[in-house]
Formats: structure tokens, C-alpha cells, sequence
């Protein structure tokens, strides 16, 4: 896995998709099941037609070998994509959304798309989305440019988007901050090393946290 | 009062942006809403159970609908439009019939008489025209109204008609003569040129009342016959009322007012209940025939539903209809709706009911029952006549009672109904109530489904399991019966339908799901005599037929058993060997308390173990009737509550679980199953009662609780976790005993009572504590004298001394010396008592029971210490509360010795029970556990010598003390197989 103190080198999807495994989901089992005492927790007891919370990779795992159903998570039915469309084309901010919601929905229309209700619907509202918000990301980073930026405050961005723009933004800023202080200080050549860490730093914070 | 947004939707373009006037009615069943505006040629007919579906749109006007009106037996719709024409459609097909009528001008309004034979329309043109709905005649046009006329409304009763116009004035016709009777000038609002609003005239669904909007922004009530202004409502209304809808049952009457605001009114007390803003004035209303609802059209063309308009504290609006006046159950509304069809088919059949544009369809239910009051009251109230002097009609009725029932009308409505209420139909368990075109289930329960959608004469089925990978797969099959009931196990499924004309039998069919022959379906037929109920078990179907005759067969088919039920069966379910059926014992009481019974029989062994009464909350009726997991009686009524049946205090009902008690009323719970502590069911939002079949419902699990009062103490879980801890253990200890008698092993159940026991201790120390907290030091003391382990009290007394409360811990203290005491005495005498029932066959059973016993005991004997040591690991695992480690172990050192010393008792303990004295114990720690021993070589020692020890067993009983009970669980942390033997002693006793 890619080292993640070294923030320029963004992780790739298929990494990511690992991550977003972890999230939970609700299942209807259709099977009769002792509870898993697993590292993470215990998971279970599974009791057919009675709804359970698992990991999204066991969810999946057991949907592969037909001994359930996934139940779409709130977040993804039709009604809230569609205000959450809304929302995210009329304000400036970011709507929230789950960290990991273009893996989860990714891994969701993968292997259990005929659980989904509307699953085309569904599927491009989020195709929408991820369009609207990409766009925003676009629009935002025009301000590094304009103006002298040190860090940069993009809230309840999602995993995937803050690892595609990570590199560049990380990269763009470390040279603004480089041509900025060279220029304001000229002969100084330590100062704009430390700087430039802790920049760094609060750059990974930013991104990272949501 | 609750402000809440219903939420509008589109019906109907409004092209122009000014308002138009809209009208919105209801279908039988609530389940289509017709809509129509003024400024739009469509009318809408509306989906009202999935409003997302697009509605059916009959397109047949030039110009806007003004006026809709469907007769009383739904199945026409007609239509009145600026375009002049009146038009009749089939309903709810929406096929265009015919042009029935044209006008000069715009008609405004509609209504069809109570038959559905005449039908009336007025408008702009100068007369109302009665048509003559078969053939088209014009059978009388009234003249007499000098501006539009903007409403009409037929008497229920069919001899008046009152019409009202926009400038105000109300006549009131004969219909048989056509003349006006009443001629009421300036009473409503004028509105003169804008047909965005009309005015309305509204009989009360009775016939008594004339409800028409008055001039000071109110509602006027006149009287049927005199026309006099009778009260009039008044309330929050700052502008003139433009629509008004009684509610079915004329309780309630809607009005909606030109401030854009829509009251609920309760018409007896004369008082406002409940109101909405809206964005726009609602120019139309009409209330659900079949429920609390109101759906709402505003000017706009945008139309919704208002839920439950009248708030659910209040009788309902569809209430006091008989055949409704149990709704709320699952299966009953349709079957009511059945029966009550054929009856009012006859001279009173249909009402024409429809003011403008809207019908009041179950008026008529209340319009018979009222017919049979008058007629019964015809005398009495002949005196009461001259009391009222101020009735003073101008005409005199046909019939000559009518006035004094009118005046009497009030007491009346008081008196308990000749027909009363109905009792409950059969109910098939799991099943939900079919609606055209939607899947249904037959049965749902924990193991799987069925379910069924009739398709072109003939049902489709399937059978699935929950459980895919261990249920047998099940093909789906064609039914050509109309299958109505079913019910289903691991084994098989059985389907039964009702009679339905002559050459439609009432049919059962078994179906079994894994069988080593061919051909191993099998059906019944049943002649003269159609099945109510089915129910499966282990080895049997059951059958419950009209003739309450309960049939069961085998589960290949032979005819084993007919026995006859003392009454109509409500429904049945069953459990391995056990069949439980419910029966109406009475027609209910007029407090509409459903009068039940239930009785269980055991098919294998053919006996009829429990029966007696089943318990409904009172108004309520069953919805569900089954076992649980362990197979414990239980129901749900349709309030919500569920009850188990349980042994204590002779065999009674519990109420486990109640919906109110949830605090959520906008879920309703369709109960599916249950087991010790959960309950299944489908949580259905409200208004739903049922589950729909696709997708297939998930079950949710809700906490078991009682239904307990607000305590002082303020601790419900605690109390809760308290009392269901109790009947849990009874449960256990129950079943203990039962499989005792039946000599099987109980070792496994006897850890689940040592567990449960060691929990109720934990709950009881937590109240304890909170008792303490809460200055509540009796309880506190009492709870003490409930724990069962002796570690516990002390428990209990290091927590009163941290506490700083010393006088409790005094107090505890005697209790605790107390109850050694009682040990070492209780201990001997328990096992004495035994002698009681030496002549019986339980001394025998215990007799042989002691010689196993002492076989073991023995046994043990021979074993060495390593295996004493393995029981140690095992004794510390059963007394996980405080029972250090530390103590086992010296135990096992010391179980070697007592064991030696127990063979020695053994011989003695005969002679020391005669002596009746409780030895002197130098340690008395170690005799504590000693003496449980001890218990139990005298114990076989006894039985052995029952017969002669019987005179002296009897002086012994009576100086047992006064708790036998507190004995027996002190000595719980004991080897399995004393345990048992203890138990024995207490079921024998």
C-alpha cells in the first residue's frame, strides 16, 4: 500500500475500495447462523429475514454465495440522491455524504444490483453527483491561483475526491508557498523549509479529516 | 393543536394562473381519488394507495370540469363541465358511457339521488334538471333560483332536494311534486361572478340536518323539515366557508374557508377540533369512506390527502357505521363490506347523497339503524311531540312519526345500537387483506410465506422460505379454487377457500413439500359447509368449518377426527402436536368488547390440555393468534398489545408487549412471531396496517416489556428486566418439572435456571440499589427477601453499608440469619414432605427416581479426586455472580470428605429425621452445603420407607416454615442431579 505520511502519492481506487469495505451495511440473511467472533467484532446472529449489520466485505461476500440480501443504505435511495442533487448544485458547499459513498455505491451496483430499487436512477444520480461535486472541486482550486493560498478548506469531501486532487493541490501549494517566500525573503534558505512541513501538515489534516 | 404540512401534488395544470374550482371524491374503498378543475378538460382518477402511480386521465370535456359525482353504488361517474354537456362514465374503468344531458350554459353542479336512478345537474341555466340516469329523460326540471345554482344535494331520505345558488339563496324541493317547500333567501355568502368558489349545501349523512355556510363566516344548521335555523358553527374561520363535507358517520364536518384554512369540527359539541393552513383555498373535500382521512383540492389543482383528520384520540369518523366499526382489524374490512352489501340492497339500498361534486357513501348504514330506532320509539315519543312547541313545520310529513324522532334524535344517538357491534370475522394468522391487483400474503410467518395474486380468473402462488438454504424450494403453482386461507410448516402447506356460488365449493388442499410417494397431494370438498380457519402441525391439518365442526386429518389425507366447537371460530394455529383454536363465546358487548375463547388440544395424544377465555383489550378485536418459538400461546390485538399465556396463577394471560407503550404512533406492528424476550413483526407506517408482499417485508425485533405503570421509583427498566426475569425462571421451572414427570433429563434447562436465577439477582441488587437511592427502604427490604442466591444478600448488605444506610444492613442481616436458619431446617423438612404423596403415583416416580439417585451417588463415591477437581471448573462457571474461586476449591477438597460422610447419612439421616432437631453445626459454613447433600440421601432414604413413615411425614409438613419456596432456590448452586431431585420434591408437593 502506498505510504501515507508521503502525501503527493495518492492511493488507488482499488486500495480505496479495500478501505471502504470496512464501512457497514444492513443485510437480510437468508440462512441460519451462529454470530461471527471476528478481530473487528462480533457479527450476528444471523436469523433468515431479520436484518443484520456486517461489514460492506462480508455483506458481499455472503451476497456472492446467495445467502442474502443487501439493503441499499438510506443514503441511496432515489428521494435523498435526488436533494442531495439539489442541494449540491445550488450551494457552494459540499453535502455530506458518506466518506467512502462512490466506493460503497461502486461495490453496491457490482454485486447487488438487484437489490437496489431504481438501480438505474440511482445510478446516475450518484454518476451526477460525483460529476457536480468534481466540478466544484474544479471551480475551487481555481482560487489557489488567485490569490496567495497556504491551505486549502474543502469540507465533506469524500475519500475518492480528496485522493484525486490530493496530489495535485499538495503539489500546486508546496510551489506557491516556494515562490512566495523566495520572494519575500530572498536570502533566508532554512525558513522556508520549516515552513514549507508545516504546511505540509496542516495540509494532510485538512484532506484527511472530514 | 398539531400543525402539520400535508403535501400537495399536482393534479391538474391551472393554465390561466388565477384560481379555478376543483373537485376531488373518493372511490368505495379509498382507494382512487377523481379529480377535476375548472380550467382543465381532464379528470384525474387517481392511484390513493401508491399516489406515485400516474393516474388515469379521461379526456371527454371541451372545456373545464366543474362538477363530479359518482353514484352511490361507485360504479358511474358522472361529470358536468363548462362545455355544457354532463357526461357519464363507467367507474372505475373511466370508459365514457354516454352524453346524458345538455345545458345552454356551464353546469356547476351534480349529485345522484340514494338509488343512483336520478341524477341531478345545475349551472348557469335557469332550472335543475332531473335526469333520469337509465334512460337520459328529463323527468322534472325545477325552476324557481335566480342566479347559478353552484350546489345541489339529494335528502338521503329522498324527499327533498336542496339547491343552493351564488347569490345566496337555499330552496328546498319535494321531489315527488316538485314543488319548493322552502324558499330560505340571503342566508349564504353571495359570490356573484367568481366560480372559483361555490356555494354548498350539505345534508347531514342522517337527513336531519341541512348544513349551508352562513353570511357571519360560520356553518348553519337547519332543520329537515321546518328549514328553521337550528345552531350554527362557529369558530376560526375569518372568512366566508366555501366547501363543507360531513364525515361519514356525521359526526365531523369539514369546512373549508376562503382564509385558506380547513377546520375540523365536531358537530354534536358544536366545537372546532383541529384545523390546516394551506398555501391556496381548498375549493373541495371529501372524506375517506373507509377511514380517517380527508382528501383536499385546492384552487391551484393540487390535491392531497390529510391523514387521519380527526385526531386518533377521538372516535373516528367511519365509526358508528355498523360493519366498520371494527377497522382497524386486518382482515375485516373487506369481509364487512361483503355482508353488508347484499342487506341494504333493498328499498333503503343507496343513498344519492353527493352535494356538488361529492358523495357521502356510508351514510346509509346510518340511516338504517336509524330507520329502526323511530320505528321502535314511534309511541314514546308521540308524548314527547307536545313538549316542543317550537317545532311548528309548515308542511306536514308523509310519515307521522318523523318529527318526534327528529326532536328525539338526540337521545337516541346515546342509546346502545339494536344491532350493536359486529362480531369479529375468521382471521387466518400472517394473512393480509387482498387488494386488486397486489399480491397478498395468505400466511407469513417465522418459517416462510405464501402468497397469492389473482390474474384473470385463476390465483397465482408461491411458497417461499426465509431460510432458502435449509427450506425446501417449493415450484409455484396455479390455483383455479381462489384459495383464501393457507398455512404452512416445514412439511407442508394447506390452502383452503371459502364457498362461492353453487358449483364453487369450499375446497381444502394439502400440499406436502418433501414425500417419498406420488401423488401425496390431497384434497377435501365440503358441501353445505365451507372452511373458516386451517392450521398445520406435526402429523395433522386442521380445518374449522361454518359449521363448527373442527375436522382434522392426517397428513396423508385420512379423516381422523370431527369434533364439534361450541362456537363460530375466530381463528386456529399450530405447534408440533398442538392445536389451538379460538371461538366466539357470545356476540360481543355493546362496549364492542369482542367475547372470545380459546381452547388447545393436543392432536397426538388427543387431549384438550388448557382452555378458557382469551382476554382482548377492550374496542380492540384479534389480528394475531399463534405460538412462540417454545411454543407458548400467544395473541396480538389490533391495539397492539400482545399477550402469552402463562402457567402462573392457574393459567393467564400477560400482556408482554403494548404498541402504546412505544410511543411511536406513526408505526403500526404486523406481528409475524415471537420468542422469550423478542417480538418479530413487520413495522408498517401508518396508515398501513399491513405489510405488502413485494417487496418481501423484513422483519424487526422489538423488546418484550410489560406494560408497566410510571413508578416512583423511576427505574422501568430495572422493573421490567425484573418481572420478565421472573416469568422467565417460572417458565423454565415449569418445564423442569413437566419433563420430570416425564422422567427426561434437565440438566441443560437446570443451568439456564441457575443462570436466569443469578440474573434476577443482579436486577434485584441494581433496584436495590436504586431504592436505596430513592429512599424507598420497605422495597428495598423486600426485594432482599427475593434473592435467591445467599451471596446476593450479602451483596446486598456490603451495598446498604457503602450506602451509609446501617439500620438496612441490620435489617438485612437478621434476614440473611433468617434465612440460614430456615436452610438447615427447610432442608430436612423439604424432603419429608415428600412422604405426603407416598400413595400416589408421584411417590412411585420418585421412588424410582431416589434409586437412581442413589446409584449415582454412589457412583460418585467410587470416583477419585481428579474428577471431583474437574467439577470444580464447572461449579465456578454456575456461580459467576460473587462465589470466589478461592471457595470452590476448598469445596472440592472438601467434596472427597463429605462424600465419605454422606454414605454414612445415608444411613443415619432416617433417624435424625425423626428426631425432628436440627443438628448443632460447629462449622456451619461447610454444614450449609452439607446439609443440601444431606437433603438428598434422606430424600431417597424417605421414599424408600414412604409407606410406613406416612403419620409422622404429615406432623413433620406441619412445622415447615413458612417459606418452603426459600429453601429450595438457596440450595440452587448444587451438582445438576440434587437439583433435580429438589425440583422433584416441589412438583410433588
Amino acid at each position: 500500500m502506498a505510504n501515507q505520511s508521503d502525501n503527493s502519492v495518492a492511493f488507488s481506487a482499488a486500495e480505496l475500495e479495500f478501505l471502504a469495505e470496512d464501512e457497514m451495511v444492513e443485510i437480510v440473511p437468508n440462512m441460519r447462523m451462529e454470530p461471527l467472533n471476528l478481530i473487528s467484532g462480533d457479527f450476528g446472529p444471523f436469523r433468515p429475514q431479520i436484518a443484520a449489520q456486517v461489514p460492506l466485505w462480508l455483506a458481499v461476500a455472503l451476497k456472492k454465495r446467495g445467502k442474502c440480501t443487501i439493503r441499499p443504505p438510506e443514503w441511496m435511495s432515489v428521494e435523498k440522491l435526488t436533494q442531495v442533487l439539489e442541494a449540491e448544485r445550488d450551494s457552494e458547499k459540499f453535502q455530506l455524504l458518506p466518506f467512502h459513498y462512490v466506493e460503497i455505491s461502486r461495490l453496491l451496483f457490482d454485486h447487488a444490483r438487484e437489490d437496489i430499487p431504481d438501480i438505474y436512477m440511482v445510478r446516475s444520480l450518484i454518476e451526477d453527483i460525483k460529476d457536480v461535486r468534481f466540478h466544484k472541486i474544479g471551480t475551487g482550486l481555481e482560487i489557489i491561483s488567485k490569490e496567495v493560498t497556504y491551505a486549502l478548506r474543502l469540507k465533506n469531501l469524500s475519500a475518492m475526491e480528496a485522493n484525486i486532487v490530493r496530489p495535485f493541490v499538495t503539489k500546486a501549494l508546496q510551489t506557491f508557498h516556494k515562490l512566495n517566500t523566495t520572494e519575500a525573503i530572498p536570502e533566508s534558505g532554512s525558513i522556508p523549509n520549516r515552513q514549507r512541513q508545516a504546511v505540509n501538515q496542516r495540509d494532510k489534516r485538512v484532506l484527511k479529516g472530514r | 393543536m398539531k400543525i402539520r404540512s400535508i403535501k400537495l401534488r399536482e393534479a391538474h395544470k391551472n393554465s390561466n394562473g388565477v384560481g379555478s374550482f376543483c373537485s376531488v371524491l373518493w372511490d368505495q374503498q379509498g382507494e382512487h381519488i377523481v379529480t377535476a378543475s375548472s380550467s382543465d378538460s381532464s379528470i384525474c382518477i387517481h392511484d390513493a394507495i401508491l399516489p406515485a402511480n400516474p393516474p388515469k386521465v379521461l379526456r371527454q370535456h371541451r372545456d373545464g370540469v366543474t362538477a363530479l359525482s359518482l353514484s352511490p353504488n361507485y360504479t358511474c361517474l358522472a361529470s358536468g363541465s363548462i362545455d355544457h354537456s354532463v357526461k357519464l362514465y363507467k367507474f372505475p374503468a373511466g370508459e365514457f358511457d354516454t352524453n346524458i344531458t345538455r345545458f345552454t350554459l356551464p353546469i356547476r353542479a351534480l349529485a345522484f339521488n340514494k338509488s343512483g336512478t336520478m341524477l341531478a345537474a345545475g349551472g348557469d341555466d335557469e332550472g335543475i334538471k332531473l335526469i333520469n340516469t337509465i334512460d337520459g329523460s328529463i323527468a322534472r326540471v325545477l325552476k324557481g333560483h335566480r342566479g347559478s345554482i353552484t350546489g345541489i344535494a339529494f335528502d338521503p331520505k329522498s324527499e327533498y332536494l336542496a339547491s343552493v345558488d351564488s347569490i345566496g339563496t337555499v330552496m328546498l324541493w319535494e321531489l315527488q311534486s316538485g314543488n319548493t317547500i322552502h324558499v330560505l333567501k340571503g342566508i349564504a355568502p353571495v359570490i356573484g361572478s367568481d366560480f372559483s368558489s361555490a356555494n354548498i349545501v350539505s345534508w347531514s349523512p342522517d337527513g336531519e340536518l341541512l348544513a349551508v355556510p352562513g353570511l357571519k363566516n360560520d356553518v348553519v344548521m337547519y332543520d329537515r323539515d321546518t328549514a328553521e335555523k337550528l345552531f350554527s358553527l362557529r369558530g376560526d374561520h375569518v372568512q366566508p366557508i366555501c366547501f363543507l363535507s360531513w364525515s361519514p358517520n356525521g359526526k365531523y364536518m369539514a369546512t373549508s374557508g376562503l382564509d385558506r384554512q380547513v377546520l375540523i369540527w365536531d358537530v354534536d359539541k358544536k366545537q372546532d377540533i383541529d384545523r390546516q393552513k394551506f398555501d391556496n383555498r381548498i375549493t373541495c373535500m371529501a372524506w375517506k369512506p373507509t377511514g380517517n382521512a380527508l382528501a383536499v383540492i385546492d384552487i391551484m389543482g393540487k390535491y392531497g390527502v390529510w391523514e387521519s383528520a380527526v385526531p386518533s384520540s377521538m372516535r373516528s369518523p367511519t365509526e358508528d357505521i355498523p360493519g366498520l366499526s371494527s377497522k382497524s382489524g386486518h382482515g375485516l374490512l373487506f369481509y364487512d363490506e361483503e355482508e353488508e352489501n347484499p342487506s341494504v340492497s333493498g328499498s333503503l339500498s343507496d343513498l344519492g347523497e353527493g352535494s356538488q361534486d361529492e358523495s357521502e357513501p356510508f351514510s346509509r348504514k346510518r340511516l338504517r339503524k336509524h330507520h329502526s330506532y323511530t320505528d321502535d320509539w314511534e309511541e314514546d315519543t308521540n308524548e314527547e311531540l307536545e313538549l316542543l312547541p317550537n317545532v311548528e313545520p309548515r308542511k306536514k310529513a308523509p310519515h307521522g312519526h318523523r318529527d318526534g324522532s327528529d326532536n328525539k334524535r338526540n337521545k337516541l344517538k346515546d342509546v346502545p345500537l339494536s344491532t350493536g357491534p359486529k362480531m369479529q370475522e375468521a382471521i387466518q394468522p400472517g394473512a393480509t387483506p387482498q387488494l386488486p391487483g397486489k399480491r397478498r400474503f395468505l400466511c407469513y410467518s417465522m418459517l416462510g410465506s405464501i402468497t397469492t395474486m389473482e390474474h384473470e380468473g385463476y390465483s397465482h402462488i408461491e411458497i417461499d422460505f426465509h431460510d432458502t438454504s435449509s427450506g425446501p424450494r417449493v415450484p409455484a403453482m396455479t390455483d383455479y379454487f381462489g384459495f383464501t386461507m393457507a398455512s404452512l410448516n416445514e412439511n407442508g402447506s394447506v390452502f383452503a377457500n371459502p364457498c362461492k356460488g353453487e358449483k364453487n365449493m369450499s375446497t381444502l388442499m394439502y400440499r406436502p413439500f418433501g414425500t417419498w410417494a406420488n401423488n401425496s397431494e390431497w384434497s377435501m370438498r365440503f358441501e353445505e359447509e365451507e372452511v373458516r380457519a386451517v392450521a398445520l402441525g406435526t402429523g395433522w391439518v386442521a380445518a374449522i368449518t361454518s359449521c363448527n365442526f373442527l375436522r382434522i386429518f392426517t397428513e396423508g389425507g385420512l379423516q381422523r377426527h370431527i369434533l364439534s366447537l361450541d362456537g363460530p371460530v375466530v381463528t386456529a394455529a399450530g405447534f408440533k402436536d398442538e392445536l389451538a383454536v379460538v371461538t366466539h363465546a357470545s356476540p360481543p358487548l355493546p362496549s364492542n368488547e369482542q367475547i372470545l375463547e380459546f381452547r388447545v388440544f393436543n392432536i397426538r395424544t388427543g387431549t384438550q390440555p388448557r382452555r378458557g377465555r382469551l382476554p382482548l383489550t377492550p374496542g380492540s378485536c384479534l389480528s394475531w393468534f399463534g405460538f412462540s418459538e417454545e411454543g407458548y400461546l400467544s395473541s396480538f390485538d389490533s391495539t397492539g398489545v400482545l399477550r402469552v399465556f402463562s402457567n402462573q396463577y392457574g393459567g393467564s394471560w400477560l400482556p408482554l408487549f403494548s404498541a402504546s407503550k412505544l410511543k411511536k404512533s406513526e408505526e403500526n406492528y404486523w406481528v409475524v412471531g415471537l420468542n422469550t424476550s423478542k417480538l418479530f413483526c413487520v413495522i408498517c407506517k401508518s396508515p398501513d396496517s399491513f405489510p405488502e408482499a413485494t417487496p418481501k417485508p423484513i422483519l424487526s425485533l422489538l423488546d418484550l416489556s410489560f406494560p408497566l405503570a410510571s413508578s416512583d421509583l423511576g427505574s422501568e427498566i430495572l422493573e421490567n428486566e425484573f418481572i420478565m426475569n421472573n416469568t422467565h425462571l417460572h417458565r423454565i421451572q415449569s418445564t423442569i418439572e413437566e419433563m420430570e414427570a416425564a422422567g427426561e433429563d434437565t440438566s441443560l434447562l437446570d443451568d439456564e435456571a441457575f443462570n436466569t436465577e443469578a440474573a434476577l439477582d443482579r436486577c434485584i441488587l441494581r433496584l436495590i440499589a436504586s431504592c436505596c437511592n430513592g429512599d424507598k427502604l420497605v422495597r428495598a427490604t423486600e426485594l432482599v427477601k427475593l434473592l435467591s442466591l445467599e451471596k446476593s444478600v450479602k451483596g446486598a448488605i456490603k451495598l446498604v453499608t457503602a450506602l451509609k444506610l446501617p439500620n438496612l444492613a441490620e435489617r438485612f442481616n437478621a434476614l440473611l440469619e433468617e434465612r440460614m436458619n430456615r436452610e438447615t431446617t427447610g432442608g430436612k423438612i423439604s424432603a419429608s414432605t415428600d412422604l405426603k404423596g407416598d400413595n400416589s403415583f408421584n411417590a412411585h416416580a420418585a421412588l424410582t427416581k431416589s434409586h437412581v439417585m442413589v446409584e449415582s451417588s454412589k457412583r460418585l463415591e467410587l470416583q477419585d479426586s481428579p474428577s471431583l477437581n474437574s467439577l470444580a471448573p464447572c461449579q465456578t462457571k454456575k456461580r459467576p455472580l460473587e462465589e470466589p474461586i478461592k471457595d470452590v476449591n476448598v469445596e472440592a477438597e472438601n467434596a472427597k470428605a463429605r462424600k465419605l460422610e454422606m454414605a454414612r447419612e445415608f444411613k443415619n439421616a432416617f433417624d435424625m429425621k425423626n428426631a425432628k432437631k436440627v443438628r448443632d453445626e460447629k462449622d456451619k459454613v461447610d454444614e450449609v452445603s452439607n446439609a443440601r447433600e444431606e437433603d438428598e440421601v434422606k430424600n431417597a432414604n424417605g421414599v424408600e420407607d414412604a409407606q410406613d413413615q406416612n403419620g409422622e411425614a404429615i406432623k413433620v409438613t406441619a412445622q415447615r416454615p413458612s417459606n418452603p419456596f426459600a429453601k429450595s432456590s438457596n440450595n440452587k448452586p448444587n451438582t445438576s442431579l440434587f437439583d433435580s431431585l429438589k425440583k422433584k420434591v416441589k412438583a410433588d408437593r
